[in-house]
């Protein structure tokens, strides 16, 4: 961790990607260092789940390249997976009719032994203990808080460094969005690196190291969080004030 | 009147245990990739005569035959994967749904085409079956009708705990209930689609073999299971498991009562009845997810 | 850039197809002059019998996203219904053709309450057990109806059918060149059909149809009723499907259950995917195409079937716009390799994006 040089662990260079002949991202550019906490703000439909999503090679990238540990990310989510890229999506995306548990263990789901998974379920139980509660329960049947810890919990099942979550408060309550961030912020201090997407700048202003502006697909400002919040015309002009 | 009510319900239970198979080979496919595999009927006669050619023609024990008919159907739903699902799969949702279903039709009708150049259109005993029947007082059951329903029971066990206990099976049903989310943990789609394909395969190289060893093989041995199978998959709600093999059963056993009482015509005009009927009242099958399942 | 595109390619396809039209016309015209084989111009009619009934499926599948397979039922019907109105009531064919179309109406309207609220997958399963329902209830039909002489006849004809009932009438008019005046009724038969299909098509009933297919949800916010919109086309589709089997009945002089095979079934689909399902050409080009290929298969004899179905899955892989999707493809292709070099780099790459 002490290492005076480390390169980027996640690098992305004039990337445009979209769906099918619409074109969504309008070629994004940035790095992000090994154990840094960057957020991505902006207002909605303007690509910030497609962003994640093409880090993660869910929706495929018509130019630019991404690169993950110093190379260049292989095409297909699965291989991506395997890099140590954990994709915790938007609105959770947990299979419905399966238990905590098995959801958690679908996360494991490229772990090498039985031991490596059962530390990093005792790693999650440890971290989010309400999962280890409910871990026999369906998980369509767990409440929206309960059900975003799933989903973060999952994320970490999978073992990897890097960490790309999606409006981790998106239709919770306030008091469980504050718990959210909490878990989310206890990650970031274990020195995993996390690349977040979110609707409000306040939300992540004493969490994020950097913090960039997409809007309609493009970086419009880049910059530290407590410096946004002061630009009063950047707000208004971007995120409806 | 006794003796009358048992055999009806033997026989009920019997074509219920095949349906049942079949059903689950395609409901498995539904589920987990959204493609009906009409070809699924030329898989079925395919596993009765590879079957047949190693047992009768060859000589072999059955075991071999048995063998060999899950070998032929494994294969021939790796295949039908390899080259004609494969190249499909990067079309949207429904046109996918419609280009899949219509290229197994044709792959469904160039097999059994090819099953009839190779064999010929006359009935053929399946050697693979049991003779004899247990008596108990007034009842009679045949060992062939046992062994089916006791196969099919073995089988359907079997593939419930592949799906409950095993990675590959949790990576199928996590791929059936989320392809996106499978796909973030590391689950390569296209290979669990590939093994849902020759799983599929290898059941209806089974069922193959128990329809032909209570009928006779014939190559379009398989369109009426299937179309049946279909006809339940569609009661229960495609691609739910559990609620096919109780559609199956239910309805062969509503068959043989109707086959019975009103003749053998009427037999799968009422399981027609009984599917319009449940689709206007529940529109994505009884045990459906109507809101995943609808558009 | 692709809206001001739109309005301009779709004049310049209606002109071509009214170029591809006239064509044909006089192709139809002149060909029972160049033609005297009785077998070539039978094998015509029966191909222009296949274009009809694949253009109507492609009407409901190709255009508005109907997946029903009960097209040959739909036919069937028409043609049992003409038969046996002619048969039981003594009616002249011509009078009887009507009535069997409506009939055919009527029972495509009542599998389209039951199928079309329905979607996909399921309409398909549902409309081919009804096909399969209705072959079932004919071939195994063996209640005496009526006695005709000392042979026992059922209601709807069972495994045999029905057979002289009555003709087109061009037998006792042109004798000998009977088959010249069928192929002439038959030929008109499917001018109007093609030309029905094209006015709903470009009907607001054929855009909303379209609205649907690019943006179901846009299109269902407009007021757009899919349900209403497809029970409509698939009537309008059963006339026509069942029309086309009362002439096909006449023609013949005879109906029975074996148009209800899956292979008949098969050959229509096989017709519409190879020709480009949802193209307005595509049924006529996949007829030519696969009874010219029958026809040389013929000469392969049993390899028929066999060959059938694998060129209908092959075609689905490789090309699923069909023969007419991949020429306009093609013309694509040429029209932008010929149109770029004079155009600068930056419209060219836009014409690109909007593809």
């Amino acid at each position: 961790m002490t290492l005076s040089e480390k390169p980027p662990v996640l690098s992305l260079s004039n990337i445009v990607s979209g769906y099918r002949e619409l074109t969504v991202l309008k070629g994004i550019s940035f790095d992000v260092a090994a154990g840094a906490f960057v957020t991505v703000v902006g207002p909605n439909g303007h690509g910030k789940s497609t962003l994640l999503k093409t880090i993660s090679g869910l929706v495929p990238l018509k130019q630019g390249s991404i690169g993950i540990n110093g190379s260049p990310a292989p095409g297909q989510p699965h291989a991506i997976a395997a890099l140590g890229v954990a994709h915790v999506p938007q609105g959770d995306m947990l299979f419905p009719e399966m238990s905590v548990l098995e959801n958690l263990l679908m996360g494991a789901y490229l772990a090498p032994s039985r031991a490596e998974i059962d530390r990093r379920l005792d790693e999650v139980y440890t971290l989010l203990p309400k999962l280890a509660d409910r871990r026999h329960q369906i998980a369509s049947s767990l409440s929206g808080g309960e059900r975003r810890m799933a989903g973060i919990g999952r994320g970490l099942m999978m073992g990897g460094e890097i960490l790309l979550i999606d409006e981790p408060s998106l239709g919770l309550a306030p008091l469980v969005i504050e718990q959210v961030y909490g878990v989310i912020a206890e990650l970031s201090r274990s020195g995993r690196t996390i690349l977040l997407v979110e609707e409000n700048p306040a939300r992540v202003a004493d969490l994020a190291d950097h913090l960039h502006l997409l809007d309609d697909g493009e970086i419009v400002w880049s910059g530290p969080p407590a410096e946004l919040l002061a630009r009063d015309e950047l707000l208004a002009t971007y995120l409806g004030g | 009147m006794l003796d009358i009510l048992t055999s009806i319900i033997i026989a009920g239970l019997t074509t219920g245990a095949l349906y049942a198979l079949a059903t689950v080979g395609l409901s498995l496919v539904w589920g987990s990739m959204g493609m009906l595999n009409m070809a699924h009927a030329a898989m079925l006669t395919l596993g009765g005569y590879a079957a047949f050619s190693l047992s009768s023609a060859l000589g072999l024990p059955a075991v071999v035959g048995f063998a060999g008919a899950v070998l032929a159907g494994a294969i021939a739903g790796g295949l039908l994967y390899v080259f004609i699902v494969r190249n499909l799969l990067n079309n949207d949702k429904a046109t996918f749904e419609s280009n899949v279903m219509i290229a197994t039709v044709g792959i469904g009708i160039a097999l059994e085409n090819a099953i009839l150049l190779t064999f010929g259109g006359q009935p053929l005993k399946q050697p693979i079956s049991a003779t004899g029947s247990l008596i108990i007082g007034p009842v009679n059951l045949p060992y062939q009708n046992m062994l089916i329903v006791i196969v099919v029971i073995a089988l359907m066990a079997l593939v419930a705990l592949l799906l409950a206990r095993t990675r590959i099976g949790r990576a199928i049903r996590a791929t059936a209930q989320n392809r996106e989310a499978a796909q973030l943990m590391g689950v390569a789609v296209n290979r669990v689609y590939f093994q849902v394909l020759v799983l599929s395969g290898a059941l209806a190289g089974v069922c193959g073999v128990m329809v032909s060893s209570m009928t006779q093989l014939s190559p379009p041995l398989g369109n009426d299971p299937m179309l049946k199978a279909f006809i339940m998959c569609v009661v229960a709600g495609l691609g739910n498991l559990p609620g096919a093999v109780a559609a199956a059963f239910g309805l062969a056993l509503l068959e043989a009562f109707v086959q019975y009482a009103a003749g053998a015509r009427w037999g799968f005009p009422s399981l027609l009845f009984v599917v319009i009927a449940v689709l206007i009242w529940r529109p994505a099958g009884l045990f459906g997810r109507a809101q995943i399942r609808r558009m | 850039m692709t809206t001001s595109l739109r309005p301009m390619s779709v004049s310049g396809s209606a002109r071509l197809d009214l170029l591809v039209s006239l064509a044909l016309v006089g192709a139809a015209v002149a060909l029972p002059f160049m033609v005297d084989s009785r077998y070539v111009l039978g094998q015509v009619v029966l191909a222009l019998f296949y274009a009809t009934i694949a253009s109507q499926w492609n009407l409901l599948f190709g255009f508005s996203g109907i997946f029903s397979l009960a097209q040959m039922a739909i036919f069937a019907f028409g043609g049992y219904a003409t038969a046996m109105i002619c048969f039981y009531f003594g009616w002249n064919v011509w009078a009887a053709l009507f009535p069997g179309a409506l009939a055919a109406v009527v029972f495509s309207l009542i599998v389209g309450l039951a199928c079309l609220r329905l979607t996909g997958v399921y309409v398909a399963l549902l409309t081919l057990a009804i096909a399969q329902t209705m072959y079932l209830l004919i071939v195994t039909d063996t209640e005496c109806f009526v006695m005709v002489g000392s042979i026992c006849r059922q209601l709807t004809g069972g495994a045999v059918g029905f057979a002289r009932f009555g003709d087109l009438g061009t037998r006792e008019f042109l004798k000998g060149q009977w088959l010249v005046g069928n192929y002439a009724i038959v030929a008109t038969l499917f001018a109007v059909t093609m030309i029905a299909t094209y006015i709903i098509v470009k009907s607001p009933i054929g855009l909303a149809f379209k609205a649907l297919k690019d943006n179901p949800g846009y299109a269902v916010a407009r007021g757009v009723n899919r349900f209403q919109a497809q029970l409509l086309v698939f009537g309008i589709s059963a006339f026509f499907t069942g029309l086309a089997g009362g002439f096909y009945a006449a023609h013949f002089q005879a109906i029975g259950p074996g148009i209800l095979s899956m292979s008949q079934l098969m050959f229509i689909i096989a017709i519409a995917v190879v020709g480009g399902v949802g193209t307005f050409w595509g049924p006529l080009v996949g007829t030519i195409v696969l009874v010219a290929a029958d026809e040389l298969m013929r000469e392969a004899g049993e390899f028929r079937t066999l060959g059938l179905g694998l060129i209908i899955a092959l075609s689905i892989v490789l090309m699923p716009k069909g023969l007419v999707g991949r020429l306009g493809d093609l013309v694509r292709w040429l029209r932008r390799r010929s149109g770029a070099a004079g155009r600068s780099k930056l419209r060219e790459s836009t014409a690109t994006a909007g593809e």
